[in-house]
């Protein structure tokens, strides 16, 4: 009989440590940030790997910089850090409010902006769709060298990646846009939303859409954008009730998942409700903004 | 890692959740563990200055990081902490297995908003999970302690 042995756990300071280690571990290490969805792997039926690379002690994944143009977050700033620091960036509400609503408070104090994006088959990661509407990229360290490529490519293909590839930040452009972010719960907080949308936009003096972003999570297995129905939000003024009817109409686009929390067909139904309040927050922001 | 001040050694695997540490190694039963998920709050601790959920807390990574437990509410003497007396002053408590989660998660929210109001004692427990008291003796309990602190900081400044 083998005795499986316990996982063992490698707490780098630097990122070039950090990637080596996993570089040569291969498919038996990953990374591990906050830790809350790992340690819910037995629960889910997945093993442990053998062995933990640690992201937490590394300082420079943990900070946030500004430099007027871009936002540059770490892969291990929490969601309560990221929630805090947003406070002064209204063009970037999405973000915030997916930072601050998600989950609850201890897990927001835990969890991690990249384990958000990089938990395979979690499909209702709510930071994904706040970032996508806010055209963000992500910055992946690797055995390779450093490599930016836009969240969405991102996201598509995080299956795929060599091992030893670590997310290390993410830049977000500081665009004078106003954005919302709206999610679904069912039952009791602390759920998982049944379908969130993100919608980022910019507004001409007029209050007309002169471009706009929309991203929708939990409604497929990975967070993507909804070009479709931003297009048909361009060029006229937003309006919440207008954006519903579009919504309904453009929903067979989406190949919705069914999942213990809900069906395929209810996530349909809900996402132009969905739509409307992130639309109707969008209303009042550009009101705010004026 | 410091355990309620005092420097603790532990001998888990590093991945053995910091809640199963605490009670069954240190013996420090006051934090519950029900759902070992994330999802009741009965684990909560804090690890250096933040609270959260210690059922997801692989005892690794708070090597070397300052734990505290409900156990560092009263004072070593016995004495409850203002916070404890305000909810046994309101009759708060009834089976008590969600009681150390909260009262960690209500000290964390008491030491970042000395004067919160009813929403944001909601907001601070939306983690924490009580299935006997309805919460609203909670709430008031946590809105009494904080207004007692209040009036003594004004006292002491006049
Ligand atoms: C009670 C509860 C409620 C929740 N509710 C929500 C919710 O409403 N919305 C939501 O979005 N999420 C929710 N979550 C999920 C939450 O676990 C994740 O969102 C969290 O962000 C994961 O981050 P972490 O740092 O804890 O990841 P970890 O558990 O450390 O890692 C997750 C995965 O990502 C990989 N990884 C981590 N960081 C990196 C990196 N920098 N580079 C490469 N790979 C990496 C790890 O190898 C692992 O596969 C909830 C969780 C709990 C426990
Ligand atoms: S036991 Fe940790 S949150 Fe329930
Ligand atoms: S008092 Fe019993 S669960 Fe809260």
């Amino acid at each position: 009989m083998t005795v499986p042995t316990a996982p063992s756990l490698y707490q780098p300071t630097s990122l070039d440590d950090a990637v080596e280690r996993l570089a040569v571990a291969g498919p038996d290490a990953a990374p591990i940030a906050g830790a809350t969805w790992i340690m819910r792997s037995p629960s889910r039926g997945e093993p442990f790997h053998r062995e933990y690379v640690s992201l937490a002690r590394i300082e420079e994944l943990r900070r946030i910089d500004d430099d007027g143009a871009t936002l540059t977050i770490g892969a291990a700033v929490t969601h309560a850090r990221l929630a805090q620091a947003l406070a002064g960036h209204p063009a970037l509400e999405a973000l915030r409010q997916a930072a601050a609503t998600s989950a609850n408070p201890s897990v927001r104090r835990q969890a991690t902006v990249g384990g958000n994006l990089c938990a395979r088959d979690f499909a209702a990661a709510d930071l994904a769709p706040a970032l996508l509407s806010l055209s963000a990229r992500v910055v992946l360290a690797g055995p390779a060298g450093i490599t930016t490529t836009p969240l969405s490519g991102f996201l598509a293909g995080r299956d795929n990646l060599p091992p030893g590839t670590v997310l290390a930040h993410v830049s977000v452009p500081l665009a004078p846009v106003v954005s919302a972010h709206a999610r679904l719960t069912l039952r009791r907080a602390g759920d998982y939303p049944v379908a969130i949308v993100s919608v980022a936009a910019t507004l001409d003096d007029a209050g007309v859409v002169e471009s706009a972003t929309v991203a929708v999570g939990s409604v497929e297995p990975v967070a993507r954008l909804w070009p479709e129905l931003a297009a048909a939000m361009t060029g006229r003024p937003l309006d919440a009730d207008e954006a519903v009817r579009t919504a309904r109409e453009l929903a067979g686009a989406f190949t919705p998942r069914t999942s213990v929390e809900a069906d395929g067909w209810y996530r349909l139904q809900v996402l132009p409700t969905v739509v409307g309040r992130a639309v109707r927050a969008l209303e009042s922001h550009g009101r705010d903004r004026t | 890692m410091f355990v309620n001040g005092e420097p603790r050694r532990v001998h888990a695997d590093p991945m053995t959740p910091l809640s199963g540490v605490l009670r069954e190694e240190l013996h420090l039963r006051g934090t519950k563990a029900a759902c070992g998920e994330g999802f009741c709050g009965s684990c909560t601790v804090f690890v250096d200055d933040d609270a959260v959920a210690s059922c997801l807390v692989p005892v690794g990574l708070a090597e070397g990081r300052s734990v505290r437990t409900v156990e560092s509410l009263a004072d070593p003497a016995g004495a409850l902490s203002p916070l404890q007396q305000a909810m046994k002053d309101n009759d708060a408590v009834q089976c008590g297995m969600c009681f150390p989660g909260m009262l960690m998660s209500l000290t964390a929210l008491l030491e970042t908003n000395p004067s919160p109001e009813r929403r944001d004692v909601h907001e601070a427990l939306v983690g924490n999970i009580c299935r006997c008291t309805g919460y609203e003796r909670i709430v008031d309990a946590a809105l009494t302690a904080a207004r007692a602190a209040g009036a003594a900081v004004e006292e002491d400044a006049s």
